[in-house]
């Protein structure tokens, strides 16, 4: 069985990218650790679609589609608070709190 | 022969393996090749980086241009859309008209976004 | 991998039997978009004015083909199954496309006066609106997953839309960092699910579970837990709720009201679909996880609001709350599934008129006293009398006192609860009986401040006119809250499912 060097390498990556997401401050670098998480769920999709069929395929193509699309909105913002603060620290951004 | 999907799996990887030891062999043979023919004679000068004859100035760190962003972020886009199409066009008899017209349909709406950019001046470069 | 994925397809490749009559609402607003894009892309900026109206035109005509498919009745099913348009489904689709009207209404002066991007807006809006008209309809992990991508990803951009305003920024940052890591935690559970169900199709996947019974599949837990925290923070579930107030504040205010009422219940209706039609035969897993997660939320959103000194960040926290009463019935859905469904669905109906009712009344008062503090809400009965009533008849409403609609929702929870007689479900009584009575308290400090406190130094008591969008919204809203209160039977006609087939 093959699978389960599949899903221990997609867990990796998606603790990797969950610890990411929590502990880096640059807003580009947590849109990348977001990239792993889903990079994570694309290998257990494919690995998984070896035994159920083609629809895991299918469902990594939407996957990486809308990634790309989510990305392009994240920079966008990214960009924007750029803009007006000269800083993608996301820890700086504390004007709303309570 | 008794094929068990494990020892597939390693011998489509020991092909990979071959393939890639050839490949730093090959150019490890050049590189050597071309230091046994090569005059060897060492200059502080040479250890410069080269920028057209100016001395290198600055960080290496420059920022590009923020308007490359847009043209970047479009790139992506349309590029991955790419990937629906992939699938679709190796097939392209066996989907008939219907796949053709959901095609148009599909490609048709991502124009629509390039047409509004274009309007917008997002692919002006200035 | 495309190779085989092509092959495979267009062996048996028959084009779709499409049914266009199910299809008609969301092709309505695909128009729509498609409409909104090319008009603002060929008159640029003499578009404007006609952008609002194109949109409520548009959401206007979907309610059409709503009412045909409703007055025709029974299931159509699209796509083997993986699209289908029933009952609960169109009630929901109709919530959908009702609230993003009267969230148009509410935005028309907001956005012209600030001098934003408006074509853009509403064409973003009513994105986000198809996407939630899908994922009511979507019996699939894939159609869901696109569904919910659909409406969030309009929504980051349209939280951040003030963009010169760093609140509003830092509000959309918030909005969309959490949403994508949410997103990112739901795949990881869905490709799970999709790996023990053996199949993208809900209904399928529900059968392998329940073939593999309840011994020893600690996988269908993970998959479970992690497509449940996904949702639970697209819902504000606690411990998931931390964009939530910080978001709403910044955000513009009818986009707050868009994101708290539709956009919320959209992320209900997926958790219904994932719940009802796959987990549900796992109940041993489900309703603990949901009992813990209600009673999370309505405590720690009560007790935080009960100290904040903002309108909007305080209906946050009254959201957070009133997730966790949404969240009750599923504690109990092995009981009786069809009357927790009923439940919940209509306490979003009624939920959603009458926080869009609180939130148009925001966005009025605030015309006039330029922020959402509660001490500038003060005397506000002196000069504004009419809004005054308004707002404190929908704060009422979510406190939850009779006959208003608020109460007959609370009422269905809590009998839902009572009647599974289990322990989970007495227990989350007591608790949501407790909440209510907190939640009261800081409901009744706003309408105190608008009907007793003196006006705030510096504030002349001279009213502004309230354009007539918001004038109709509120009126439209007032009067569903109190319909639903008094008569419950409008809304729970439409909310009987119980003829609905449910699991594998």
């Amino acid at each position: 069985m093959l699978l389960n060097q599949f899903l221990l390498l997609a867990a990796i990556l998606f603790s990797i990218g969950v610890y990411g997401v929590i502990v880096r401050k640059n807003g580009v670098l947590v849109l990348m650790s977001v990239e792993l998480m889903l990079n994570a769920v694309n290998i257990n999709l494919v690995a998984f679609s070896t035994y159920h069929g083609l629809g895991g395929q299918v469902f990594a193509l939407f996957v990486i589609a809308v990634a790309a699309a989510e990305v392009g909105v994240g920079l966008a913002i990214v960009l924007l608070i750029y803009r007006n603060r000269r800083s993608v620290d996301i820890d700086q951004l504390d004007e709303l709190k309570g | 022969m008794a094929s068990s999907p494990l020892s597939d799996f390693l011998r489509s990887y020991l092909t990979a393996a071959i393939f890639g030891s050839l490949g730093f062999i090959l150019v490890g043979l050049l590189l050597f090749l071309s230091y046994l023919v090569r005059p060897n004679r060492h200059q502080a000068q040479k250890y410069l980086s080269y920028e057209s004859g100016v001395d290198p100035v600055g960080s290496l760190w420059s920022q590009s241009q923020i308007r490359y962003y847009i043209f970047a972020l479009l790139f992506v886009m349309f590029d991955v859309e790419a990937v629906f199409i992939f699938p679709w066009a190796t097939r392209v008899e066996a989907y008939g008209v219907f796949g053709l017209v959901e095609m148009f349909v599909f490609i048709g709406v991502l124009l629509l976004g390039l047409v509004y950019a274009w309007r917008k001046g997002v692919l002006k470069w200035a | 991998m495309l190779a085989t994925l092509t092959q495979a397809a267009a062996d048996s490749f028959q084009s779709p039997s499409i049914d266009w009559h199910a299809f008609a609402p969301e092709l309505v607003l695909i128009a729509t978009i498609v409409i909104l894009v090319l008009v603002d892309a060929v008159k640029l900026e003499r578009a404007r004015p006609l952008m609002p109206a194109i949109a409520g035109i548009g959401l206007l005509v979907a309610i059409i083909p709503l009412a045909t498919l409703a007055a025709e009745g029974g299931t159509r099913s699209l796509f083997e199954g993986s699209y289908v348009v029933d009952s609960m489904s169109l009630v929901l689709k109709a919530l959908f496309i009702v609230s993003a009207y009267i969230v148009v209404l509410l935005s028309t002066n907001y956005v012209a006066e600030g001098d934003y991007w408006e074509s853009e807006y509403y064409t973003l809006l009513i994105a986000s609106v198809l996407g939630m008209t899908v994922m009511a309809s979507s019996r699939d992990l894939v159609g869901i997953f696109v569904a919910l991508e659909l409406l969030s990803i309009p929504a980051y951009m349209l939280a951040a839309w003030r963009k010169g305003d760093p609140r509003s920024n830092e509000a959309g940052m918030k909005y969309y960092l959490m949403g994508v890591f949410a997103s990112a935690i739901l795949l990881y559970g869905f490709s799970l699910t999709y790996g023990v169900g053996g199949s993208t199709r809900l209904t399928e996947i529900g059968r392998s579970i329940q073939e593999w019974g309840t011994d020893g599949v600690p996988v269908v837990t993970l998959a479970l837990l992690f497509t449940i925290i996904g949702f639970a923070f697209k819902v504000s579930a606690v411990p998931f709720h931390m964009w939530a107030p910080d978001t709403y504040e910044g955000a513009p205010t009818p986009v707050t009201a868009f994101l708290a009422v539709a956009s919320k219940a959209a992320g209900f209706v997926a958790l219904i679909q994932v719940v009802y039609y796959c987990f549900i035969v796992r109940p041993d897993i489900i309703e603990p996880v949901f009992w813990v997660l209600s009673v999370a939320s309505m405590t720690v959103g009560n007790l935080i609001a009960l100290r904040q000194t903002n309108v909007v960040r305080m209906l946050a926290y009254s959201g957070i709350a009133q997730a966790g009463f949404m969240l009750a019935p599923f504690a109990v859905v092995a009981s009786d599934p069809s009357a927790s469904l009923t439940a919940l669905v209509t306490y979003l109906v009624i939920y959603a008129a009458m926080n869009l009712g609180a939130f148009a009344c925001v966005i009025a008062i605030s015309r006039k006293t330029r922020s959402a503090e509660m001490d500038s809400f003060g005397g506000l009965f002196t000069y504004m009398p009419g809004l005054t009533a308004a707002l404190t008849l929908f704060l009422a409403s979510l406190m939850g006192i009779p006959p208003l609609g608020g109460w007959f929702a609370k009422f269905g929870v809590f009998a839902v609860l009572v009647n599974a007689d289990t322990g989970l479900g007495w227990s989350l009584a007591i608790i949501m009986a407790v909440n209510t009575v907190i939640a009261a308290y800081y409901y009744l400090r706003v309408a105190r401040s608008m009907w007793f406190d003196d006006v705030p130094e510096g504030v002349d008591a001279v009213p502004v006119r309230t354009p007539a969008g918001i004038t109709i919204s509120i009126a439209v809203t007032m009067g569903l809250t109190v319909l639903f209160g008094v008569l419950p039977a409008a809304v729970t006609n439409l909310t009987d499912f119980s003829s609905v087939a449910f699991g594998g």
